[in-house]
């Protein structure tokens, strides 16, 4: 099974053009002056920063957008890098809270990148060999999350991925029938964090894509009835990022033809609001998605023979 | 003037009639029986021509006694309605329901053994999209038409196409529990029953689902019929004499 012609032409369209909305929109994804790395709403806009972080850094990592598309992932990653003071914020977020994970996992995409930050680099160095850290109880797909994070950044840790791939969800391999909205996200999680955002895709065991191929059109196929366009995008990457991928045009050239001019991509069929902040507040992860799923089916597509 | 409703109660009652024939209540002739009862005479013909080959589940999974007047009520529907299209122009819908009265003609001629009772109900030519399954969310939808054809006693081409569809029915099943289509979700599990009962590998528990759609989707009469085939062919020995007409 190969990535077909029409899903690598829907991809590079959707790459290209969503990146090129993170990048014009950047702004609005900007910390409000005076940010503390105490962040009273992680989930405001620290965590949208280091998902669009996430996205440039795959676009750079593949290397198969145009060369415009490169410069302006590169410049995105500066924005970001800027954002969080050239890696400071997360350090002092880090020295203050030695069990939050999301200075490693906010620190990956540009440490994978060569953004490195030295005093930061010895202190996730240390905090990996507390068995504190590694105590700290977190749901199993996120336990991939940070393992992937360390991974990525270089940090040697002995982990034992099958024992953590057991731990989940998709681990279980359970009846396809019973799942919902927010344990899909686990199981795409699950994915990302095990193939490396698509760039290992025998990380996932065969027994799990075996199972992932065989009931991935069936959930595809739901979730676009009720216009979940987030989670739909979100499973294209898991498809992308099999061993065999499974991709079907008819669902790249969905999304593609579902996305704006501009790269903007809705995050399900809601209708959109005019008010520019609240459009990125709402639909930023689902743009950083389509980009990252551009990116990993469109590198599947290059490596083939 | 028969309404919509009258249809829907006479297919209800011909279902809960068979439905406790199969759980080996009484030793009555069900069918003669439904007409005999029927406020609308023509309601309950029409009602045996939807339940259809389902009329011979007790005699071909339970191995009740058939009675000669059921085969006299079967064959009267045939006359009382016109046979659907089966030529190569004949749209999907009336070859679907071409392939449910084949059915029911197979059985009655199987259970009915020596009343001279026959329908001359002709399968489909030609049917290709039966073996069509790219389209798996479309054709499982034509495959829980046809669920009434998922039991012992039958074969044919709309067999040949489930044998080799085990992933394709079971993402249906899937898609349908997900959809909270329960309904179409039972029929799908039942020709995945039907597999399982001929010896095929299922890539998911067609128990588990079934006691799910079960316990979720309620069981209407002919829900519980359906439920009751499927339940029949994973659990319990199909009788002798039904296991030798097979071959």
């Amino acid at each position: 099974m190969t990535v077909p012609a029409p899903v690598a032409a829907a991809a590079r369209s959707m790459a290209d053009r969503a990146l090129s909305w993170l990048h014009a929109h950047r702004a609005l994804g900007a910390l409000p002056p005076g940010t503390t790395a105490e962040i009273a709403d992680p989930d405001g806009v620290y965590k949208p920063l280091g998902e669009t972080t996430l996205a440039a850094s795959v676009i750079l990592r593949d290397g198969v957008a145009g060369p415009g598309q490169l410069v302006a992932a590169q410049s995105l990653m500066d924005f970001t890098w800027e954002q969080l003071r050239r890696g400071d914020m997360l350090y002092e977020r880090q020295l203050r809270h030695t069990l939050m994970t999301d200075p490693l996992e906010m620190y990956a995409p540009f440490a994978r990148c060569g953004y490195r930050h030295t005093d930061l680099d010895r202190l996730l160095a240390h905090r990996a060999r507390l068995r504190s850290v590694d105590g700290v109880e977190l749901l199993p797909n996120r336990r991939l999350a940070v393992a992937n994070a360390a991974r990525v950044a270089g940090l040697d840790q002995d982990v034992d991925w099958a024992a953590l791939t057991r731990a989940t969800w998709l681990g279980a391999t359970p009846e396809p029938w019973a799942i919902n909205w927010i344990t899909a996200y686990a199981l795409t999680h699950t994915v990302f964090h095990l193939t490396d955002w698509g760039a290992r895709p025998r990380g996932l065991p065969a027994a799990l894509a075996e199972y992932v191929r065989t009931w991935l059109p069936v959930w595809i196929d739901i979730w676009r009835e009720v216009e979940q366009w987030d989670l739909v995008t979100e499973l294209m990457i898991v498809g992308a990022s099999l061993d065999e991928p499974y991709c079907a045009p008819g669902d790249w050239e969905a999304i593609a033809a579902l996305q704006h001019e501009d790269g903007f991509v809705p995050c399900d069929g809601d209708p959109v609001s005019d008010d520019p902040q609240q459009r990125f507040k709402d639909h930023q992860h689902t743009v950083v998605v389509t980009a990252v799923a551009g990116s990993v089916a469109l590198a599947r597509a290059a490596r083939e023979p | 003037m028969s309404s919509r409703a009258d249809f829907a109660a006479a297919a209800d009652d011909l279902a809960i009639r068979v439905l406790s024939a199969l759980r080996g209540a009484g030793d009555t002739a069900l069918v003669a029986g439904h007409i005999d009862s029927a406020p609308d005479a023509l309601a309950a013909l029409a009602a045996i021509r939807v339940i259809g080959a389902d009329t011979f589940s007790p005699y071909v999974l339970a191995g009740a006694p058939f009675h000669a007047e059921d085969a006299a009520a079967v064959a009267r529907s045939f006359e009382a309605f016109p046979l659907p299209g089966t030529g190569p122009t004949a749209p999907t819908d009336e070859r679907t329901a071409a392939w449910r009265d084949w059915a029911t003609a197979q059985l009655l001629a199987r259970v009915g053994g020596e009343t001279t009772w026959r329908v001359d109900a002709a399968q489909p030519e030609d049917d290709r999209a039966l073996a069509d399954t790219a389209d798996w969310q479309r054709w499982c939808v034509r495959m829980a038409q046809l669920a009434t054809l998922a039991q012992p006693g039958l074969d044919g081409p709309v067999h040949e196409a489930a044998r080799g569809a085990a992933l394709p029915l079971s993402r249906g099943v899937t898609r349908s529990v997900l959809r909270r289509d329960f309904p179409t979700a039972v029929r799908l599990i039942r020709w995945l029953a039907w597999l399982d009962h001929e010896g095929v590998t299922l890539p998911l528990d067609p128990l588990l689902a079934l006691e799910h759609v079960r316990l979720l989707g309620g069981e209407s009469p002919r829900t519980a019929l359906d439920l009751a085939v499927a339940r029949h062919l994973l659990e319990e020995r199909i009788p002798e004499a039904t296991q030798e007409a097979r071959t």
